[in-house]
């Protein structure tokens, strides 16, 4: 029979295995705290996010240039007889320039992509809604398409009916409770192209000619995988050839101007959707929804 | 040296089958003609033709994203999933003809089937159902569609629109392609949601240009 060790002993060993497991768990939960912490850091340098004012009431901008590896998207830029390029190069251009105008602004951008890499929607609306998580002052977020169909810009708001806020959202429909605000956002977008003068402009309902006027602009609602799940007022922005009555392309979008135009009309309603953000609630700091 | 009789077998060998060919051709050839001659005089019914019967479409225009009506007389089957299908398969050959307000390249069976099936209910609800339509697009015809937002939902749209106008009872529409589900028509337009024939319709709820919505 095996000596059993004095009573003492045995009791000073209790206690010190209940200090090392206390010990494991506060390394545990520390290490956790540093991973969701290093996590949040390195998303943000991933994806190009300047700085914020450091008083966590920052105003978020997430640009969202859509398609990207091995997803082209479609093929554009051939209407006036020039070469196609892919969609995703298209956008991420847009995405680049309207990012180095906002940032210029002191504005911080989230990016979903910075280069050509294939993102399924639902990581698309993960990044935007960690990006926005804590804008304190208010986001916006942007999902940017190109296509060869229709005229004009395109803005696209959720088709998802508007609800009430709630702590929890589904994922498929959390859109819902951004609705109004994306509605009134889509709106900005709008009465900033208003202010746009390019060739074929503002001819849509006449004639197809040379003059200049503002990019004609169509408002929609459509079900799009992705902006459905974005917890943050978000429209899709679809550039398409600027046509004549005739259907006729006058301005392609890959034209330097029209895009140069585009991203800084995008900026501008970006500027005003902000200042309006706090000037609704100078205290609050544009609370969301 | 090959012995006479041989060559002499030989030869009545080969005259025997060449003779033997020829009646073989000649038997095939008759039966050939009875063959045909059977068809010819086989009863046959005249096909049915349908009445025509007054049909709206509800037509897309990308220049603008609203949707125009168009009041047809097309020879429609009194079956609706046929109806149906019939329908759809004349809105699509609009936008496949030169100068269409909705260019979508057309494929010789851009709809395969179109199945009206009860709406899904629960058992204490007693108000009278409404019908889902199943729309089971062609491969090539999703394939070959122009990406984009605006055009992908205007094609959904009015094909929601057009059964709906035509078959009241059909209150939702969800799609298919080549038999099974899939994510997008051309990369934007969700295929995975049941879409509301009663619902606003999004599109031409838009207003024209540079107006707020």
């Amino acid at each position: 029979m095996p000596d059993c060790p004095p009573r003492r002993w045995r009791v000073r060993q209790q206690m010190a295995w209940r200090f090392s497991r206390n010990a494991r768990l506060f390394l545990l939960a520390a290490a956790a705290l540093l991973s969701v912490n290093c996590d949040r850091a390195g998303f943000a340098q991933a994806n190009g996010a300047s700085s914020g004012t450091g008083s966590g009431q920052k105003f978020v901008v997430v640009l969202d240039a859509a398609h990207g590896g091995d997803d082209g998207g479609g093929q554009v830029g051939a209407a006036n007889g020039g070469t196609a390029v892919a969609e995703r190069t298209v956008t991420l251009a847009l995405s680049v320039r309207l990012r180095s105008l906002l940032t210029a602004r002191g504005i911080t951008v989230v990016t979903t992509r910075e280069g050509n890499v294939s993102i399924a929607p639902d990581t698309r609306a993960q990044i935007a809604n960690r990006g926005t998580a804590n804008s304190g002052g208010g986001a916006a977020c942007f999902s940017l398409h190109v296509s060869e169909a229709g005229s004009g810009v395109h803005i696209f708001v959720s088709s998802l009916a508007p609800s009430g806020t709630a702590r929890f959202l589904p994922w498929k429909t959390a859109q819902s409770a951004y609705v109004a605000r994306s509605l009134k956002l889509a709106g900005t977008v709008n009465s900033a192209l208003e202010h746009t003068s390019i060739a074929g402009g503002g001819n849509s309902s006449g004639e197809a000619g040379s003059s200049s006027g503002p990019i004609p602009a169509t408002l929609g609602r459509a079900t799009l995988p992705g902006v459905d799940s974005m917890t943050c007022p978000a429209v899709a922005i679809e550039m398409a050839p600027i046509r004549g009555a005739d259907r006729k392309a006058i301005t392609d979008v890959t034209d330097p101007d029209y895009q140069t135009q585009l991203v800084e009309a995008l900026a501008a309603a970006i500027l005003e959707w902000k200042t309006d953000l706090e000037t609704e609630s100078p205290k609050a700091g544009g609370s969301q929804p | 040296m090959i012995p006479r009789y041989q060559k002499i077998v030989v030869l009545v060998l080969l005259v025997v089958s060449i003779g033997m060919a020829a009646v073989l051709v000649r038997l095939r050839e008759r039966a050939h003609d009875r063959l045909l001659k059977g068809e010819d005089l086989a009863p046959t019914t005249a096909p049915a033709v349908a009445p025509a019967v007054q049909a709206t479409l509800i037509v897309a225009n990308d220049l603008d994203g609203t949707m125009i009506t168009e009041n047809q007389s097309l020879p429609l089957p009194a079956d609706g999933e046929a109806r149906a299908r019939a329908l759809v398969e004349k809105l699509l050959e609009l936008y496949a003809e030169p100068g269409s307000t909705h260019p979508v390249p057309g494929v010789p069976r851009a709809v395969l089937q179109v199945f009206l099936l009860p709406q899904p209910q629960d058992k204490a609800d007693l108000s009278p159902r409404g019908q889902l339509a199943v729309v089971n697009l062609a491969g090539d015809f999703a394939d070959g569609h122009p990406s984009g937002i605006l055009t992908e939902a205007l094609t959904i749209e009015s094909i929601c629109s057009t059964l709906r106008a035509n078959l009241p009872q059909v209150a939702e529409v969800r799609f298919l392609v080549d038999g099974q589900s899939r994510a997008t028509l051309a990369g934007h337009a969700d295929l995975t949601r049941t879409y509301l024939t009663e619902e606003d319709l999004p599109i031409s709820a838009a207003t024209g240009s540079n107006s707020t919505p």
